[in-house]
């Protein structure tokens, strides 16, 4: 059995699991585990967002905060100021992150590497001025969603995780799903070509610019989705919440840490790290002093020391030697 | 084989005493949650508001003498119980103080939660109290529009942004007109959060009402590393007046750079911020002297009008703590006794009854300025008090109103190179 049929085999098992989980009395109901469990699946869903255009595509943005935050936005901007359902303004914010995503990032690709990096840095602190000062979205205040009827009309709930934890495994299965399909098409060959050298993917017809601002609209908008159930789940948005080098740095560590441009990687990162984050915290924030963030940072130097290639490299160094490693979903 | 079973038996009966032991504590306890950023920029703040609450509980677990302080004389609540303290930390996030609030609600079966200091955090988590009809209590979070979402289960203590804007700005009438101050124009620095916007436009507001033209509205990002550029704006101005909201750090990042650039206006009164910090005070030393800030608790005014307050401080906070009250700090201490109130009127941890009593009833309250407490719909106290201080060689002496006062203004601030 070759790599992509285990692949195959693990990906269906999953989402057969996870959606089981739920109907499982005590699985995830009103509990913190649930909680625990779907902000796994929401930021392996935006770190896997990020894959496409970073992992995949080899363009290291610091700059997705801004798609998440504009997704976010739409949100909270249909429900508080438009007193509509979440329903229209996620994928309309999900929209307006990658067609803003597309005059932003064009001129940045002319950068190569750190360049590219460092300019993206630079439009997540534009980003996050212009909305703390722009009131029609809340300015630094915010916007809060008021007291919601339970339900999926509403995408809210306050004594059931339930639907919060659905929702985000839909999220997870559309991101991963869109991602598995690249992957195995033409336009993933195009973004591993891009990576591997530009110049060398031109020389043989691919359109690098328009691969590279397709991958990056792509990627903007599934991430605006994730920021989009980010306010609901949250009750709120402002600036630092969703616009901030922060959250922007979430989406590179969890990849990293899984493993950049694989399409495990985003999930292993965020089932180590965001449970490490939401156990530590709950569990020995009571000592004070920050003693669970340091914790947490220890364990992720460590973790970096040992296995700078990721979670995956682990598992791959791991596995027995001479395996068929040919079609393993694009991973490097 | 035998000894196996045995061994199991054992464990098993080991296990289910002790099962039993935790049962039989905890039906004689009250968890209340204590969330507060204790990491994070406001991160000094928020472990002086918890140690508060630690004091609280801890009065209120005990029976001490010679305390007029409600709940002193008995031990525990409801004959007996003891009030625990779950410990949670939102490090200054909205997100994380909802899943924060509804771990300390769902996971730790909390029957109220006391917090969160910062206001932006405050609201997320008192909307989860609210959708799972629970107790929010909230000491020192001072944006008014917390208190103007009609929630039936939020209650607060601190005196909003608008009722300490107005008073700012009765003071500068009281100086025009009783001591020809001559102050017409007014500059506002504040850290652009939730807070700090809210005090800012309250700030506005007021200045409008009697005249006073806003020359500067300057904005900045808290936890910054540098005020030069939001400084020299001000200075650029010269209003007369300033009103600042910056919390601990930034509070005397702000000072410095007033005194790098070497310009003050005539007077500079603050929000609820670093300025009633001691330790932020003492680490300006004499830089902070004569500036001004709203307070509802400082040693000076509680020698005469708070003196239980100065006693709580002595035997149950500064061991805790190791340093006085603020005000900030204080009032979570007083929710908790408020709390402690109203669960002995309702003689039951009934969260409705207890509602109800804390929505209608009026409470003493020794640890308040006004000496009580009581609830309006939407949750403020309406008997929310504060005055307006001065601080010079590390003391806060009450400038305003007059029924307080016991020090002269010194105005104009003394200028940098004269002190």
């Amino acid at each position: 059995m070759n790599t992509k049929k285990i692949s195959d085999g693990i990906w269906y098992l999953l989402l057969a699991g996870a959606l089981v989980l739920p109907f499982i009395p005590g699985g995830i109901e009103n509990t913190f585990h649930g909680h625990v469990l779907t902000m796994v699946f929401l930021y392996a869903s935006m770190a896997q967002a990020w894959n496409i255009i970073s992992g995949y595509c080899g363009q290291t943005s610091f700059g997705h905060a801004v798609f998440f935050g504009i997704g976010a936005y739409g949100a909270a901007m249909a429900v508080v100021q438009f007193n509509s359902l979440p329903w229209y303004g996620a994928p309309v914010g999900a929209l307006v992150a990658a067609l803003v995503s597309i005059p932003i990032s064009a001129p940045c690709f002319r950068l190569k590497g750190h360049y590219f990096a460092i300019a993206t840095f630079a439009i997540v602190e534009i980003f996050n001025r212009l909305f703390m000062i722009w009131d029609w979205v809340g300015g630094a205040i915010g916007l809060d969603y008021p007291i919601l009827e339970d339900g999926w009309r509403n995408f809210s709930w306050s004594s059931d995780k339930t639907g919060y934890y659905l929702g985000a495994l839909f999220l997870f299965a559309l991101v991963f799903g869109v991602v598995r399909w690249i992957d195995s098409h033409r336009m993933g060959y195009y973004l591993r070509a891009v990576r591997e050298g530009q110049e060398t993917a031109e020389s043989l017809g691919v359109n690098s610019s328009l691969v590279k601002l397709s991958a990056m609209a792509l990627s903007a908008g599934l991430a605006g989705l994730c920021g989009a159930f980010f306010a609901q789940y949250n009750y709120r948005v402002d600036p630092p919440m969703v616009m901030s080098l922060d959250m922007s740095m979430k989406f590179v560590l969890i990849t990293i840490l899984g493993g950049l441009g694989t399409f495990w990687g985003p999930l292993l990162g965020a089932a180590v790290l965001i449970p490490l984050q939401e156990y530590t915290r709950a569990y020995l924030a009571h000592l004070g002093s920050g003693v669970d963030l340091i914790i947490f940072g220890l364990i992720i130097i460590y973790t970096m020391i040992r296995q700078p290639t990721g979670i995956m490299g682990l598992i791959r160094g791991l596995a027995p030697r001479g395996r068929d490693a040919s079609n393993d979903g694009g991973d490097r | 084989m035998l000894r196996k079973i045995a061994f199991t038996v054992v464990l098993c009966v080991l296990g289910a005493l002790l099962l039993t032991g935790v049962a039989v504590a905890e039906d004689k306890v009250i968890k209340i949650g204590a969330l507060f950023p204790l990491t994070g920029p406001s991160a000094v703040s928020g472990q002086n508001c918890l140690n508060s609450v630690l004091a609280a509980a801890e009065l209120i677990n005990g029976a001490y003498e010679g305390f007029d302080v409600p709940l002193a004389a008995t031990e525990g609540l409801l004959g007996g119980y003891k009030v625990e303290i779950i410990k949670a930390d939102h490090q200054g996030k909205p997100d994380v103080a909802k899943s924060e609030a509804e771990r300390l609600y769902n996971q730790e079966g909390v029957f109220a939660v006391i917090g969160s200091y910062n206001s932006a955090a405050t609201k997320p988590a008192s909307a989860v109290a609210e959708r799972a009809k629970k107790l929010f209590l909230c000491g020192a979070s001072s944006s008014a529009a917390l208190t103007e979402r009609e929630y039936k289960y939020f209650f607060r203590h601190a005196p909003t942004d608008a009722i300490e804007a107005t008073e700012f700005t009765d003071y500068i009438t009281y100086l025009n007109e009783k001591k020809g101050a001559g102050i017409k124009t007014l500059g506002l620095i504040y850290e652009n959060t939730e807070f700090g916007k809210h005090a800012a436009d309250e700030g506005k507001k007021a200045a409008a009402k009697i005249g006073l033209e806003v020359v500067a509205d300057v904005p900045f990002n808290n936890g910054a590393t540098n005020l030069s550029s939001e400084v020299q704006t001000l200075k650029a101005a010269n209003p007369d007046a300033v009103f600042g909201a910056a919390l601990g750090g930034d509070y005397s990042l702000w000072v410095r750079t007033m005194k790098q650039v070497n310009w003050l206006p005539k007077i500079a009164i603050n929000f609820c911020t670093g300025y009633q910090n001691p330790a932020v005070q003492k680490e300006l030393a004499g830089d902070g002297d004569y500036f001004m800030g709203g307070m509802s608790f400082s040693p000076e005014l509680a020698k005469e009008f708070m003196p239980e307050a100065l006693k709580v401080q002595e035997k149950f906070y500064f061991p805790l703590a190791n340093q006085e009250f603020d005000s900030d700090s204080l009032q979570e201490a007083v929710m908790l006794l408020v709390l402690g109130q109203a669960i002995e009127k309702a003689g039951e941890l009934d969260t409705e009854k207890v509602r109800e009593i804390l929505a209608t009833e009026t409470f003493v309250s020794p640890l308040s300025l006004s000496g009580e407490v009581a609830f309006e719909p939407g949750g403020q106290n309406i008997k929310a008090l504060s005055v307006i201080t001065q601080i010079k060689d590390l003391k806060y002496n009450t400038i305003y109103p007059e029924k307080f006062k016991n020090a002269e203004p010194v105005y104009p601030m003394a200028p940098w190179d004269n002190r």
